[in-house]
């Protein structure tokens, strides 16, 4: 019900400041819920998220600005950004937990600097911008219908034979070669399920800002907004995310426009009470 | 050429300086502090700010600052580090690095409001040393061999003194050390302090040689462990090693590129480095 109360209230408001907040909702709805996907499996603290967002964005516009229309820089963005995510992927999955995130954030690093030496390609430090491809309304449409498929893709993995897998790996991921779980193919394919839809929200954000930079699309912000919308409501499944990504995008909201210049603090402040809860919630475990 | 490798070696005892605490912090409690940088930011800051009020050369303000920093790694270790102490060690590893991310964004926008934008440089004119014909600045030479001394003091701490073989061997076997007396709450405080004195004496040599930019903590503190991951978790002589190699890399990709390609070619060497050598399961 509050997924479809969510998709509802982004197609209805399309336009001016209901509009933008709706649709950064549903974005971030679509971020928290496909980091939750290896997150919560896996218990994988990506720090990269935004690799994925950023290049579904970056390919996106390029796409455009080469004369492809809507459609068809859609389906090329997101299969090459599929494809690179990828190989990101390969690369990082046989990592374990602490080494996992340093090298997620090392790689968000590299394509922002990336991006920002490619002049000729990606406009520099200043990115891209495009002239608008489709309208608001259609934007809004399809990025309500992606949060839609993104929870029935996290509903449809948690229950499948690869999310009971998952949770045997995330027990114990020695027991679980030993009784024949695939783990490699496993997490290659919890991180391929959480990246896609992130390469389709880069392709819907700069859809509708019609402005993509380094700085914006390989966000550490970003990936941060999304590791908290997935982890801050501990509620499991769906829900978790979904309602995650409206505290957080609620209170991003309340940072940028009461808090300017301290953003990062606050975010810092949210991050730091989010460890020390789990921190805090596990000791209460113990002595029960 | 041989200008560059003395300029990378200066660099590099710097990296070095700053390592070898993120390997302590990691090595005794297992913690990937990621606001290690910042609190070489932060050292580099006061030293400005007492600038104004009196010329201390940057080792006595260093010295001066000790205690300070020992009383800052304190306070950290009981928001990045404790609280995670009853979690298992991968899960600790993970929370400790959420909770010194968040941190270190705190640190960053208090920089910024307390700083502003302005890269923070303590650069103190030195007469340059003349040496084969080559020209060495005097600061870099005599901050080098700081280094240089600094890093075996630590060494010889954690070899020959008490408190250093109680971290070693915190390191090692927690329960052990523990059944031999040691208490792994005051020894896991102290290797904290340890740390962020030598992330303090980092960041003021730093802006000696370098302007720093207040938003940079997270960038050093990433080279860092680039360096911690090369050299080896928990030891000290790899990450002094290491700090070296990376202070040649960055300054040969210097003349060779620009900026931002440095940035490329460190990052892409610490993921290479992470996917092909270290944090494999199996291992």
């Amino acid at each position: 019900m509050i997924l479809t109360a969510l998709a509802l209230s982004a197609t209805a408001f399309s336009k001016g400041y209901a509009g933008i907040f709706t649709f950064s909702l549903v974005i971030n709805g679509i971020m928290a819920t496909s980091y939750d996907i290896p997150g919560r499996s896996l218990d994988f603290v990506s720090l990269g998220h935004a690799v994925f967002f950023g290049l579904g964005a970056y390919i996106f516009g390029i796409a455009v600005s080469k004369g492809f229309s809507f459609f068809p820089a859609f389906a090329l963005s997101m299969l090459l950004s599929s494809a690179a995510a990828g190989v990101v992927i390969l690369l990082t999955a046989g990592l374990s937990h602490g080494y996992y995130s340093l090298a997620t954030l090392g790689i968000l690093i590299i394509f922002q600097r990336l991006f920002e030496t490619m002049e000729g390609i990606s406009g520099g430090s200043a990115g891209i911008y495009i002239p608008e491809p489709i309208s608001n309304f259609q934007c809004a449409l399809l990025a309500a219908f992606l949060l839609l498929a993104t929870a029935v893709g996290h509903a449809v993995f948690s229950c499948s034979r690869w999310g009971f897998f998952s949770m045997e790996t995330k027990a114990d991921e020695q027991a679980a070669e030993v009784i024949g779980i695939p783990t490699r193919k496993l997490k290659v394919l919890c991180l391929m399920t959480g990246a896609v839809p992130a390469c389709m929200a880069g392709i819907l954000y700069l859809a509708r800002t019609s402005h993509v930079s380094p700085v914006s699309g390989f966000s550490l912000t970003l990936s941060i907004t999304a590791l908290l919308g997935s982890r801050i409501v501990p509620i499991k499944g769906v829900l978790g995310p979904v309602l995650g990504s409206l505290v957080i995008t609620a209170a991003e909201e309340i940072i940028w426009t009461k808090f300017e210049g301290f953003n990062l603090a606050w975010f810092g402040l949210i991050l730091l009470g989010a460890a020390l809860y789990q921190g805090l919630n596990f000791r209460e475990l113990k002595k029960e | 050429m041989i200008q560059v490798l003395i300029s990378g070696l200066f660099l590099g005892g710097v990296y070095a300086l700053l390592a070898v605490g993120l390997s302590l912090a990691f090595g005794i409690m297992g913690v990937l502090n990621l606001a290690h940088g910042s609190l070489a930011v932060l050292a580099a800051i006061l030293y400005k700010k007492s600038l104004v009020f009196y010329s201390f050369s940057p080792w006595t303000f260093c010295i001066l600052a000790t205690p300070l920093f020992l009383g800052i790694g304190f306070l950290l270790h009981f928001f990045i580090a404790a609280p995670f102490r009853n979690l298992s060690p991968p899960s600790a590893t993970v929370a400790s690095l959420i909770a010194s991310l968040g941190v270190a964004l705190i640190l960053e926008d208090l920089f910024v409001w307390w700083q502003g934008w302005e890269p923070i440089s303590t650069y103190i004119d030195f007469p340059t040393i003349q040496l084969l014909g080559l020209k060495i600045p005097g600061m870099r030479a005599a901050l080098l061999g700081m280094a240089a001394v600094t890093i075996s003091v630590c060494i010889f701490f954690m070899k020959k003194t008490d408190p250093g073989r109680s971290m070693r061997a915190l390191a090692q076997d927690k329960e052990t050390a523990s059944l031999y007396g040691i208490n792994p709450g005051i020894t896991a405080l102290s290797a904290m302090g340890l740390a962020a004195i030598l992330a303090g004496v980092a960041g003021v040599f730093y802006s000696a040689l370098y302007p720093l930019s207040p938003r940079e903590g997270i960038d050093l503190t990433l080279k860092a462990l680039f360096i911690v991951v090369a050299g080896g978790m928990g030891n000290l002589r790899g990450p002094a090693v290491a700090g070296c190699a990376l202070g040649f890399i960055e300054s040969f990709t210097g003349l060779l590129f620009t900026y931002t390609s440095t940035d490329i070619v460190v990052y892409s060497l610490l993921v290479s480095y992470l996917v092909l050598k270290r944090g494999r399961r199996r291992q």
